[in-house]
């Protein structure tokens, strides 16, 4: 299999005012044509950042220190703009947290996705586009401006317009965070048959383990800039080895027997503003030893996953763990 | 302060600079060495600059210089003082309205269309003829059409506050609305009120000139930038040099403190950047 | 899940409607909030899940007394409600977007004790008291200096709880209290909900779209559909299988 995503050693770093901060501090992930990829991470893990990479479209201030990018084939930090603006219409399809941000609210359903499609879309192309995105009745919609629309179907909209062009990747950021909970799942449900169909693949940014695990393939947890676990959803949400990744899914609400405890990660999480020399987590890491202190864990094979951690599947560590 | 100095560009700093020159010499102007304002026959009348009277004399022969000096503190101090007043009402009526909606609301947001869909010249000439022309019927005048851009801004940056988390907490809390007013949304929208009070003082140096212009302001031997250019008007032919010097001056100082007011803008709302309008 | 009692409710509401934009003589409005009655005692959490525009929003702020009724009445402490000005220091509210919950002008020290001048307690008194409030929801007393901007989400929510919390009120509402947070920024503050309320036995409402999170929280729960409740419940009830059609919807979300 083909992989339309290959990273290596990717370092991003902000310029603020208060100094460099590293966004991402070596990511190394490759996505195969026509998977699910989750990126799960809270805010400030960098998982933003990565998806925003994928299309070269982060801020000015931002910039690549080291490392390198390949989207198709092409490397997306060393190209020119005329590529990357194809690559971008062509090749990319991006979904935004908030649909009514990410719709121009002066402008009718049916212009916008005329402007998505390309000037020969007729009438019947846009309802055709809005009928797969599983929006009923695309020609009142086609006729509405966004604020006449609700969140999901304008979610819908974006949805549809981002596969306007049969991109090979969709990279999309937190895309029913903003939804009502009873639609979350349909929209999600629609993106992924939307996949399915055209033969993409897709990247989901979240924080939502439940959603993620019913829709993935394939997880990447991260923290602190670093993918500290990758592999197939059911290893690595059915039995994670990265104390993060546990530590994490012990936190979310939705697993506990009734009465018990959520157990919350104590400490915050950091703010790198070079390259971390040791594990980020450590400090916050409930099993950790001197030597998670001393040396930057490098990525290894555990029990069929890709894990950073230097104590994963060793004896003591297990030992902790049943305790 | 250092911050905000920092954020805005080279233009805008130019800007505030002769704000505040132009400022300085009209309050110490008096002291400085550039003739007496009031001495008939100081020079020739209608003389053209020369060393001795740069700006050169009316047609009284008393320097033109002095007078534009005098006419800039003039300016600023009626239009400051015009403006600074509505903005008090403006900002109290704006945030009654936004906060406590419904009859209030009603009334104050049609009144400021009202003063809105006005002519100021059309107020003016109206003001001037019940309460006489004179520098408090300008003051009304600036007061009239500058209230509803006080009025607006603060009614709907209040009605956005008012669903916040805090004053929502404070109400709940038991807090009284004058407390609600003065506590949480006073602070939180005067931001807005200092950037509109930029925009309403460069109006209102606009509407005093030309009040003083059609002979409507202050009445002599106050003299604005704006009764300076309707004294020099009348020999624009052969003395062009009054007009020209008043002239700019006013038009200068409109400008400095319409760069002034887009850099206070910028400063305080960095991520909105400048409206269309 | 949580055990209860059933003491003598805090809130109670009898057949309340809230009806928005009627004419002139009450007709043709949309109803928000359609006859309904709920109980909630002291100690006591209910849940309130519902998608946006189901009325749950509005029904929190009847609770609150900031909503007039239509008809129907609302009952606190077994009296009549009366205006919010009596009620000072009895009820409070914790709202969704942590960076709107503090006024960004005021130290939060500032912001954790107004409630008390409101009161009118003397400053002497109300420094100890806002000191250990902040120590109660797990704030170093060093952060009554700091203006809101300097915290994080996380940390702003419990300085808003510690208002909320400062007058020792007989009920609070938490209205998406903890859905714009992470994780396991989540799971501390839940935690810290349930020490408190445990500690100091309020009455609370608990509006979430998040069923997981609500369930977690609450002893009962209530499931609002187009203002009305389609099925209330104990908390348990939610860990195996509710009873409505769109309850069960939900619950697929978080398995």
């Amino acid at each position: 299999m083909n992989n339309i995503v290959s990273c290596e050693d990717l370092v991003i770093t902000y310029q603020s005012s208060n100094g460099p901060v590293r966004a991402l501090d070596g990511v190394d992930l490759t996505i195969a044509e026509g998977e699910t990829l989750a990126i799960v991470g809270e805010s400030g893990s960098g998982k933003s950042t990565l998806g925003m990479a994928m299309g070269r479209l982060l801020p000015s201030e931002a910039g690549r220190e080291a490392g390198r990018l390949e989207v198709d084939g092409m490397p997306v930090f060393d190209m020119a703009r005329d590529d990357l603006r194809r690559l971008r219409r062509d090749t990319l399809g991006f979904v935004f947290q908030n649909p009514m941000v990410a719709l121009d609210p002066t402008m009718r359903i049916g212009r916008q996705m005329q402007r998505a499609m390309g000037r020969r879309a007729r009438a019947e192309d846009i309802h055709a586009l809005l009928e797969r995105g599983e929006l009923d009745d695309p020609e009142r919609v086609a006729n509405s401006f966004p604020h006449q629309l609700s969140g999901g179907m304008a979610q819908r909209v974006v949805v549809a317009m981002a596969i306007a062009r049969s991109p090979r990747l969709l990279i999309a950021d937190e895309p029913t965070a903003s939804l009502d909970a009873s639609i979350q799942d349909k929209v999600i449900g629609t993106l992924c048959r939307l996949r399915k169909e055209s033969g993409a693949s897709l990247v989901i940014l979240s924080h939502d383990v439940h959603m993620i695990a019913r829709h993935a393939d394939r997880v990447a947890v991260m923290y602190g800039g670093r993918i500290v676990e990758q592999g197939t959803t059911a290893r690595v949400l059915g039995a994670p080895v990265h104390p993060y990744t546990r530590a994490l899914l012990k936190a979310a609400a939705g697993h506990e027997k009734p009465g018990e405890w959520l157990t919350p990660i104590p400490g915050t999480p950091p703010l790198l503003t070079g390259r971390c020399a040791a594990c980020s987590f450590e400090p916050r890491c409930s099993v950790s030893r001197d030597i998670c202190r001393s040396s930057r864990p490098k990525p290894r094979t555990v029990e069929e996953r890709e894990v950073l951690c230097l104590l994963a599947g060793s004896e003591a560590e297990r030992k902790e763990v049943a305790q | 302060m250092f911050s905000i100095f920092g954020r805005i560009d080279r233009l805008s700093r130019f800007g505030f600079g002769l704000l505040v020159f132009l400022i300085l010499l009209g309050l110490i102007g008096p002291y400085l060495p550039l003739g007496d304002p009031m001495r008939i026959g100081a020079g020739p009348r209608l003389s053209s600059p020369s060393w001795l009277f740069p700006f050169g004399t009316d047609e009284l022969g008393r320097s033109f210089l002095p007078r534009v000096v005098d006419g800039i503190r003039a300016t600023f101090l009626l239009s400051a003082v015009a403006v600074i007043i509505t903005a008090i009402i403006g900002t109290l009526l704006g945030m009654v309205a936004g906060f406590f909606g419904g009859v209030a609301d009603q009334v104050v947001a049609r009144g400021a269309d009202i003063l809105f869909s006005f002519p100021a010249i059309l107020a003016g000439l109206l003001i001037a003829a019940v309460m006489g022309p004179g520098q408090i019927s300008a003051i009304a005048v600036i007061s009239v059409a500058t209230l509803p851009l006080f009025i607006r801004v603060v009614r709907s940056v209040t009605l956005g506050l008012a669903s916040r988390g805090f004053i929502v907490a404070a109400q709940v809390a038991g807090a009284s609305p004058w407390r609600v007013m003065i506590v949480h949304i006073l602070p939180n929208i005067i931001g807005a009120v200092i950037v509109q009070l930029t925009y309403a003082l460069s109006i209102g140096m606009i509407i005093e000139s030309a009040l003083s212009f059609l002979g409507l302001g202050g009445q002599a031997p106050y003299a604005s930038l704006g009764s300076l250019l309707r004294q020099g008007s009348a020999y624009l032919t052969f003395a062009p040099w009054l007009v020209l010097s008043s002239g700019a001056v006013l038009s200068a100082a409109i400008m400095a403190v319409n760069l002034t007011g887009d850099a206070v803008r910028d400063a305080l709302e960095p991520l909105k950047g400048r409206s269309l309008t | 899940m949580r055990d209860s009692a059933i003491p003598a409710p805090v809130v109670d509401l009898d057949r309340v409607v809230v009806t928005y934009g009627g004419g002139l003589f009450g007709r043709g409005g949309f109803q928000a909030v359609k006859a309904i009655s709920l109980q909630i005692a002291p100690g006591q959490t209910v849940g309130l899940v519902g998608e946006s525009g189901s009325g749950k929003t509005t029904l929190g702020r009847v609770c609150l007394g900031l909503q007039p009724l239509s008809s129907g009445t609302m009952r606190f402490c077994g009296e009549a409600f009366g205006a919010l000005r009596q009620r000072r220091g009895q009820l409070s509210v914790v709202l969704q977007h942590p960076e709107w919950a503090l006024n960004p002008r005021l130290r939060c020290g500032r912001s954790v004790e107004e409630p008390l001048v409101i009161l009118g307690m003397p400053a002497k008194e109300r420094r100890g008291r806002v000191a250990a409030m902040l120590e109660n929801v797990g704030l170093d007393a060093g952060f009554a200096e700091r203006f809101p901007g300097q915290l994080s989400g996380g940390q702003r929510q419990r300085v808003a709880i510690a208002r909320a919390l400062i007058t020792e009120p007989r009920f609070i509402v938490f209205d998406e209290a903890v859905s714009a947070l992470d994780v396991s920024v989540q799971a501390q503050v839940l935690n810290l909900i349930r020490e408190l309320q445990d500690r100091h036995g309020f009455g609370a409402l608990f509006i979430s779209h998040d069923l997981a999170a609500t369930r977690y929280i609450s002893h009962r729960i209530a499931v609002m559909y187009q203002g009305e409740f389609v099925e209330v419940a104990e908390a348990a009830r939610f860990y195996g299988t509710p009873e409505h059609p769109y309850s069960r919807k939900l619950m697929a979300t978080i398995e």
